[in-house]
């Protein structure tokens, strides 16, 4: 026990006397999780800019272009000619332009389709998808009301006219994210992530700056030998500071972005303290490879989107080739995100998870005896460097 | 220039020996690079678990439910009978959506009653829930629109006037350079472009002050005194380097993925060329400034991880406070990225990315001049030093 509080004392002083260690586990998460968590402030994005070219200028024309602009997704821009909207396009004032063609009133009134006719600029996703989605609702809507209207004038009464008119109607429920706004999907994964790299680089770069200041002999006469010792005393530091920061986001960053928690706090403790005991043991095993700190973080640096972009939270994992299952398997990060998500999210509690916490007690033991492993070489290494 | 040139060739040999700059240069850029491809090697989220709670069992709801099966998107895994079993299996993660029939649909349809068919999506995972809804909302409409259909058709209305009935308003959508919303063509050049800033900013923090740390500023010093030609030399070093890894992206990465245009490749290499140069600005100053490796790298890792969310290529500028929006200007990476767009995605001529450029070359026009500043004083302060 003493042993594992004389390492414990002895990392703190280390963390608290290395500015570079210290900002990067004791301020870079903080800053990162206002910073990051600012950007989806509004969750949403609105009024995404379409081009309209109106060629009918009729009511009718009217009526599809207000009910357009009353969304609160799209917002107008009247332009007078394709080619005017196409430069418009072409400069990222606008996401797409809708041309009315001429007759559109006349056709409609004289019961033969019309096109309208929308042209998306899709090299970024969201906001053409979301043109794309809002278009075809209204233009499905005012179609109801164009077939409503034919209804009424046969004779039929209000409540007939409306069961002809939309015999089948799609109730659509998306859970966990009513809105489907982006800020609302990824704000509690990318604070999840936040925690992950600045822990994993800090675990990481505290081991090798032990190599690199040639403090390995000292450490492993601290631990009287005891690997064991050596890696508790070690990690102690970091899972209660990153426990702490876990609160803290799931408290204070949730409320401030209006995150809302549907599960049980205790089941993401559970689920938190084991994945951050996860990622010290990788960090402290990684950082066991490197001889310098500076190059750990210059290396480090490359690790963030890889991991977050494999854990199939952005990309589903079904849609992820066979290798790269394979390597996000390896991550504590991937069953982490999966239970979290649905606690966070869905409201699930441990036992709809057991298969994701059984993959990271899995991970977890699996480290901590390849870390053990690598202790166990470098200590030797160390006494034949002695001898 | 003879000394320029010896400052280069002087540059490049430390570059292709320290490993401090060979490693993110040259071998972790076609690493992570390669990786990014083969994520998106699929292309699409496709064949998405779903189940479907049918009350109705009818002829109406197993069409509908096939063919919701055909389209690529969807692909049913689960039967569920209540809305608790179909949060269990959401909460479980076994699946990202569902369909309910309820009772009586074929034979509301067919007295006139309505009825709703409910969808539901787990919006916690928003890229499959848009799949799914996309795939499965055409079928259900449709379904509805073949109602509306039928019935018109049998109250004796011409097949022509029937089919403007249920669909007035025609909607013809062109979706311009990326017709399918393939995520290989969106993200894996967008992420590449990103990792080579990043690759960038990272080594070039550190050209400068590793002189000192190293304690090979004499030798520097015995080629010249000038800190402008010092910098000039490791800036066009550092700016050929940068060059292998364009000619690595364009010539191997792009073509390995599908995703080359070879029309875009000399305006491409124009606007890297000065995000290369804004990048490797921005580090030599911050390398004039600090001489603490460990504090520079620092700045340069928190300087370059944001710039991706930051740039608006997955969620829009125009939708972050404008604190964000201005911060994200700080950043060469959100210019680049601007330009990119259209002189890659959108196949435009250079010209359409003119204010890009001109922020672009803002970038280096106020960097390079600073470092030369601090730089100089540095220089000064040692030798004086030196001489003393």
């Amino acid at each position: 026990m003493n042993t594992i509080r004389n390492i414990l004392f002895r990392e703190i002083r280390h963390v608290s006397k290395d500015a570079s260690l210290f900002l990067i586990i004791l301020l870079a998460p903080v800053l990162y999780a206002f910073m990051y968590g600012s950007i989806y402030l509004y969750k949403g994005e609105e009024k995404v800019r379409l081009a309209l070219v109106d060629s009918d200028g009729s009511a009718v024309s009217r009526t599809l272009t207000d009910q357009l602009n009353t969304t609160p997704m799209i917002e107008i821009v009247p332009v007078s000619s394709l080619d005017k909207a196409r430069e418009k396009m072409y400069h990222e004032d606008v996401q797409g332009f809708l041309y009315i063609p001429q007759n559109f009133e006349k056709d409609i009134f004289g019961l033969k389709q019309t096109d309208v006719n929308l042209v998306l600029n899709a090299s970024r996703f969201l906001p053409s998808s979301d043109l794309l989605n809002t278009v075809t609702k209204v233009c499905l809507t005012v179609g109801a009301g164009v077939r409503k209207t034919y209804f009424n004038k046969q004779g039929m009464g209000e409540d007939e006219a409306m069961k002809m008119t939309n015999p089948i109607n799609m109730d659509y429920r998306p859970l966990y994210n009513s809105g489907m706004t982006y800020g609302a999907f990824l704000l509690p994964g990318l604070l999840a992530i936040i925690l992950q790299q600045t822990l994993l680089i800090g675990a990481a770069a505290s081991f090798a700056s032990e190599r690199e200041g040639k403090r390995l002999p000292e450490l492993f006469q601290m631990s009287g030998g005891r690997t064991s010792a050596l890696i508790i005393g070690k990690a102690f530091f970091y899972f209660v500071v990153f426990m702490i920061f876990g609160f803290f986001f799931l408290t204070v960053n949730f409320s401030v972005l209006g995150i809302r928690i549907r599960g049980g706090g205790l089941d993401l403790a559970v689920l938190a303290a084991l994945f951050i005991s996860s990622i010290i043991i990788l960090g402290m095993l990684i950082g066991s490879f490197f001889r310098s700190k500076l190059f750990t973080f210059q290396v480090m640096v490359f690790s963030s989107y890889p991991i977050f972009l494999v854990t199939g939270y952005s990309m589903p994992y079904q849609a992820l080739p066979p290798a790269i299952q394979f390597f996000s398997d390896l991550l504590p990060t991937s069953p982490f995100l999966k239970a979290y998500i649905s606690v966070v999210q869905a409201g699930g509690s441990l036992a709809d998870n057991i298969p994701a916490i059984i993959h990271l007690v899995v991970l977890w033991l699996a480290f901590l005896v390849v870390l053990m492993w690598r202790i166990h070489y470098l200590k030797g290494k160390t006494i034949d460097d002695k001898n | 220039m003879k000394r320029i040139s010896h400052i280069i060739l002087r540059e490049w040999k430390r570059i292709f020996s320290i490993p401090n700059f060979y490693a993110i240069l040259l071998i972790i850029p076609p690493i992570i690079f390669l990786f990014y491809g083969l994520i998106y090697q699929k292309q699409f989220a496709r064949e998405l678990p779903m189940a479907v709670w049918d009350e109705d069992r009818s002829e109406l709801s197993r069409t509908l439910t096939d063919m919701m099966e055909q389209d690529p998107n969807i692909r049913f895994t689960h039967t569920a009978v209540s809305n608790a079993e179909i949060e269990t299996l959401m909460k479980e993660g076994k699946i990202f959506g569902a369909v309910h029939f309820p009772k009586n649909l074929e034979a509301n349809a067919k007295r006139n009653a309505q009825s709703n068919v409910t969808l539901y999506t787990n919006g916690a995972y928003l890229v499959p829930a848009k799949m799914i809804y996309k795939g499965a909302a055409a079928i259900i409409i449709k379904g509805g629109l073949a109602v509306v259909l039928q019935k018109a058709q049998k109250q004796g209305m011409a097949a022509g006037m029937a089919n403007t009935l249920v669909q007035p308003i025609r909607l013809n959508t062109t979706t311009l350079y990326n017709p399918d919303f393939n995520y290989q063509l969106y993200l894996t050049p967008g992420l590449i472009t990103v990792g080579l800033q990043m690759a960038l900013i990272v080594a070039s923090v550190l050209i400068l002050n590793i002189e000192f740390r190293r304690k090979t500023i004499g030798d520097l010093l015995q080629i010249s005194h000038s800190a402008s030609e010092i910098i000039m030399g490791k800036l066009l070093a550092h700016l050929t380097v940068s060059w292998i890894l364009f000619f690595l992206v364009s010539l191997v990465v792009f073509p390995l993925f599908h995703l080359e245009k070879p029309t875009t490749d000399l305006n491409f290499f124009l606007l890297y060329t000065l995000m290369s140069l804004a990048c490797i600005g921005i580090g030599l100053m911050v390398s004039a400034i600090s001489d603490n490796l460990l504090f520079v790298t620092d700045l340069a890792l928190f300087f370059t991880s944001p710039a991706f969310v930051f740039s608006g290529f997955t969620f829009p500028r125009w939708a972050m406070p404008w604190y964000d929006q201005f911060y994200a200007d700080l950043m060469p990476y959100t210019h680049f990225l601007d330009g990119f767009i259209k002189i890659y995605f959108m196949e435009l001529p250079l010209r359409y990315a003119e204010s890009e450029i001109v922020k672009l070359l803002l970038f280096t026009g106020v960097t390079v001049p600073i470092a030369i500043v601090f730089f100089q004083r540095k220089l000064n302060h040692y030798l004086k030093n030196k001489t003393s």
